[in-house]
């Protein structure tokens, strides 16, 4: 067997210690690693810029838009509150209580033998009206002159109002003596209240023609 | 099994740990300086990107929202432009007399006058522009068919307004004639 002498020994040694040098091939490593990253990053860059540019044309489209979507915006508040206001001035409107149509029923119920020398008239906060009729009536029996007035209110009013109620304050018989017709006459002052509500649906406020029931009225 | 020995000298291991601490920190520095800032950007983008897509279809939908609803208030806009028209510029003290006396004067009840109770806002809020005044209209010699008629023509042609009470009275020298004193409410915009 022939002897082999490796007098470089040493250095192949070093050569070999160096080519195994953990800091090395750990750098070399990081190296392959950080390049990866790299790329990888850039891969990323690219579509976040992609992203920024679709936000560009977002932000400019949006833009373009939103003074049109504010002044649609505004302008629809505006119209929701003319809905509003109009809805509401319209209930106002609707629920008031025409005087027109009861005046009209009132001179209908004042016979030739009756005259009236007050009305007060007031709508309350419920909704109801309040009269106060004072007058005068004559006959031979003035109490029932003043007593048909009140059942042909009663009635009048009954036919387009609710919850009528006509009755008499006060009803007294006078010692004065008035000539109707050529004869003497007893005269009684009467005073009546009268309370009603409105009817869902209203009178018009217009008056009809006036129909001569009972004659004229005198108040 | 075998078992591979890997006999490492000090001066290796020193480089191993030094190399992998040197990989820890190039994760934590990637990580956290440039690929994290650069997902965290993305992510608001695309958050904006949503929105600003969320507000751009709703927009469209707000703008046809609001065509609809302008044909539909259409009816509502008139009438309400019609009952602004019935107050007139500057202050009703100045303008509601003359007019109720011309109005009575028309209906041949002569001497009317009218004079300003009080006035308040509404409580309603859709009311915030208006104001209720209160009037007392004072007619000191009408006769009961002209008064029916003034009256009638009166709630026709003001729909604003309302009378709250009516009290009549025969005149004892004039019996043809009745003393009448109204008190009706109005609104009003505010001036």
């Amino acid at each position: 067997m022939a002897l082999h002498l490796n007098l470089l020994h040493e250095e192949i040694l070093e050569q070999r210690q160096r080519q195994r040098d953990p800091l090395k091939i750990g750098m070399m490593v990081l190296g392959g690693l950080g390049a990866l990253m790299l790329l990888y990053y850039l891969w990323n860059a690219y579509k976040v810029l992609e992203i920024r540019n679709r936000l560009g044309q977002a932000q400019h489209d949006w833009s373009k838009v939103e003074p049109k979507v504010t002044a649609a915006q505004k302008r629809s508040t505006e119209l929701n509150g003319i809905i509003s206001t109009t809805k509401v001035l319209d209930g106002m409107i609707d629920t008031r209580f025409f005087w027109a149509p009861f005046l009209e029923k009132l001179s209908r119920c004042v016979a030739l033998n009756a005259q009236l020398t007050s009305i007060d008239g007031t709508v309350l906060d419920d909704g109801k009206i309040s009269i106060v009729i004072e007058g005068l009536a004559a006959g031979r029996e003035p109490r029932a002159a003043a007593e048909e007035l009140r059942q042909l209110l009663l009635e009048q009013l009954g036919q387009s109002y609710q919850e009528v109620k006509v009755e008499f304050k006060t009803l007294e018989d006078l010692d004065t003596i008035v000539k109707i017709g050529g004869s003497n006459q007893a005269m009684a002052r009467f005073g009546i209240n009268a309370t009603f509500t409105t009817q869902a649906s209203k009178p018009s406020p217009t008056p009809g023609p006036r129909t001569k029931v009972r004659g004229e009225p005198r108040s | 099994m075998k078992q591979i020995k890997v006999n490492l000298s000090k001066d290796q291991i020193k480089k191993l740990m030094l190399s992998a601490m040197g990989f820890v920190v190039l994760v934590y520095v990637y990580f956290s300086f440039f690929l994290g800032p650069l997902n965290n950007s993305r992510d608001t983008m695309l958050g904006q990107i949503n929105e600003l897509q969320g507000k751009v279809a709703n927009s469209k939908n707000e703008l046809t929202k609001t065509a609809k609803l302008e044909k539909q208030a259409e009816t509502a806009t008139n009438r309400f432009a019609a009952l602004k028209a019935l107050s007139p510029e500057g202050a009703p003290i100045a303008w509601f007399p003359p007019r109720m006396k011309t109005f009575f004067a028309n209906q041949e009840i002569d001497k009317a006058t009218a004079r300003l109770e009080n006035s308040n806002p509404y409580k309603e809020t859709d009311l915030a522009n208006w104001m209720r005044y209160n009037w007392v209209i004072e007619l000191p010699q009408a006769d009961f068919a002209s008064l029916g008629k003034a009256v009638a023509a009166l709630e026709n042609a003001e729909p604003l307004l309302s009378i709250t009470r009516v009290n009549i009275k025969t005149l004892s020298e004039d019996p043809q004639f009745q003393q009448v004193t109204m008190v009706a409410s109005t609104a009003m915009v505010k001036r």
